[in-house]
């Protein structure tokens, strides 16, 4: 593999996690992002995620792993302070890299595919960097984020680190939503008046559907909501579509 | 470094160095040659470039933000036979929107394979089995539906790039079209806070009570959301935005 060190790689940066208690997950995801940092001949890297549902406007992206070694908050708040709105606008819209030259002299941010990426405003930060926005649905959404003082990756590698930031999202959201199956697996008549009922069903409908009484129906999804840990009915149709017991 | 070593192995089944420099110049050449065609000549060539570059033989752009019924108004772009494009493209959709919303995040970028049914209509020599790569366009999810040869195998991680580099071209290219159609203006704000707070389990009093306004404020609020989403119960207004990722 033919690939060049900067520099700083030899005084290998202490890797600290933001959320100790995924330790056991994220040291993994640490390794390829560490991989990838130095195949793009960047410093540091920084994975960022989306947090919090329902409008754009109360979702803020939230560091998650990063190899910064000291100053850690700091960091983290000049890059969202810096960015961090024009990448959550830009998740809603596009998929290209974002691009950004940082202050002072010997920064350097370039790419083989100006077209195929955004440049942000330049000299906000003191380093420069590249930013691969990952947009996986409903859940898991992201930024992989290398920086650095030279950052010049050819397209060839733009398209490789994209897919390989887009794998590291999907991996982790896989491993997550693992943890947030319900204690009890749904039968599947739960799952069928739970299906109806997200598509308009009053019970009296669903129980002359499936032939049987509107009490049966209704303890089918009384059930349904205990087993999903939701208080009343909508809420366990809400979690039964994130989770996928229904579509 | 350890970490590069250990994840070798890993990587190089999606990833660069197996054929590192005989695939690089075919990859950057496609960049180019779709920048050549985001500036100048159009969706059609640069789609038609991208299919090429797999090996392919036919297109189907579609996205999945428009509603099943609406059939070809979810085709961006083709050069599938009409009468394909017609007889299939209702059933393609309407099979993607039965996925969970987790399956969908995680089946990002991943090329699948499917069948088409018996009675459809394909040019000579074309395969029945299709491939299928989903990706986000900011909000909107779009998926490229390639058509090949018979007895014809695709590369694999050619297709992940076509994945990643057909995300890129179309946020350049289709960002007018997206912006068109965009059902989640049809809500105003206040009415999305609404449903995100019922789908966590509030009762409309509740939400009254959280939001500072009257019951029936919050009722009405919820009236004009189903009869915006041509829904019929709550239940289905709350089922309705859970997919459409507003809350």
């Amino acid at each position: 593999m033919n690939m060049q060190l900067p520099a700083s790689a030899g005084m290998e940066a202490e890797i600290r996690l933001a959320r100790p208690q995924k330790a056991v997950r994220a040291s993994d995801f640490v390794s390829r992002l560490q991989m990838m940092r130095t195949v793009i001949g960047a410093e540091h890297f920084a994975l960022l995620r989306v947090g919090g549902r329902g409008l754009p406007a109360t979702r803020k992206l939230a560091l998650s792993l990063h190899n910064w070694a000291q100053d850690i908050d700091g960091n983290a708040r000049a890059l969202l302070e810096a960015y961090g709105p024009a990448m959550l606008a830009h998740l809603e819209e596009s998929m290209l890299p974002l691009l950004w030259e940082g202050a002072g002299d010997n920064q350097f941010a370039g790419t083989g595919a100006e077209l195929f990426t955004t440049r942000l405003p330049a000299r906000l930060l003191p380093w420069s960097g590249i930013a691969f926005p990952v947009r996986l649905g409903a859940n898991g959404n992201g930024y992989v984020v290398f920086m650095g003082s030279f950052i010049a990756p050819s397209s060839d590698l733009i398209v490789d680190m994209h897919m390989k930031s887009c794998q590291v999202l999907v991996d982790m959201l896989a491993g997550e939503e693992k943890k947030l199956a319900p204690a009890e697996a749904l039968s599947e008549r739960e799952t069928a008046c739970l299906q109806m009922a997200g598509d308009g069903c009053i019970s009296e409908a669903i129980a002359e559907k499936m032939g049987l009484s509107v009490h049966t129906v209704n303890a089918y999804l009384g059930t349904a909501t205990t087993k999903l840990d939701a208080v009343n009915r909508i809420q366990a149709i809400a979690k039964a579509i994130r989770l996928g017991y229904i579509t | 470094m350890e970490t590069i070593r250990s994840d070798v192995a890993a990587w190089e089944s999606y990833g660069f160095s197996a054929e590192a420099s005989e695939r690089k110049s075919a990859r950057e050449h496609l960049v180019q040659q779709l920048g050549h065609c985001a500036d100048h000549a159009g969706l059609s060539k640069g789609l038609r470039a991208l299919t090429d570059y797999v090996s392919a033989s036919h297109y189907l752009l579609i996205r999945h933000d428009v509603s099943p019924e609406a059939g070809l108004e979810a085709v961006v772009a083709s050069d599938w036979p009409f009468d394909t494009v017609r007889g299939v493209a209702g059933a393609v959709i309407a099979g993607q929107s039965r996925m969970s919303e987790l399956d969908k995040c995680l089946a990002l970028l991943k090329p699948r394979f499917c069948y088409l049914s018996e009675e459809a209509a394909l040019p000579p020599g074309v395969s029945r089995e299709y491939c299928v790569i989903a990706f986000q366009v900011g909000r909107v999810r779009m998926s490229l539906l390639l058509l090949f040869p018979e007895h014809f195998i695709l590369s694999q991680s050619k297709l992940r790039d076509v994945g990643v580099m057909t995300g890129y071209f179309a946020s350049v290219c289709c960002q007018g079209a997206i912006a068109r159609q965009d059902r989640e203006m049809d809500l105003t704000e206040r009415e999305i806070e609404c449903l995100s707070w019922i789908a966590e389990g509030k009762t409309s009093d509740e939400v009254a009570v959280i939001l500072g306004i009257s019951r029936n404020t919050i009722n009405n609020y919820i009236t004009s959301v189903m009869r915006k989403t041509a829904t019929k119960t709550r239940s289905e207004a709350i089922a309705w935005a859970v997919r459409n990722s507003l809350v």
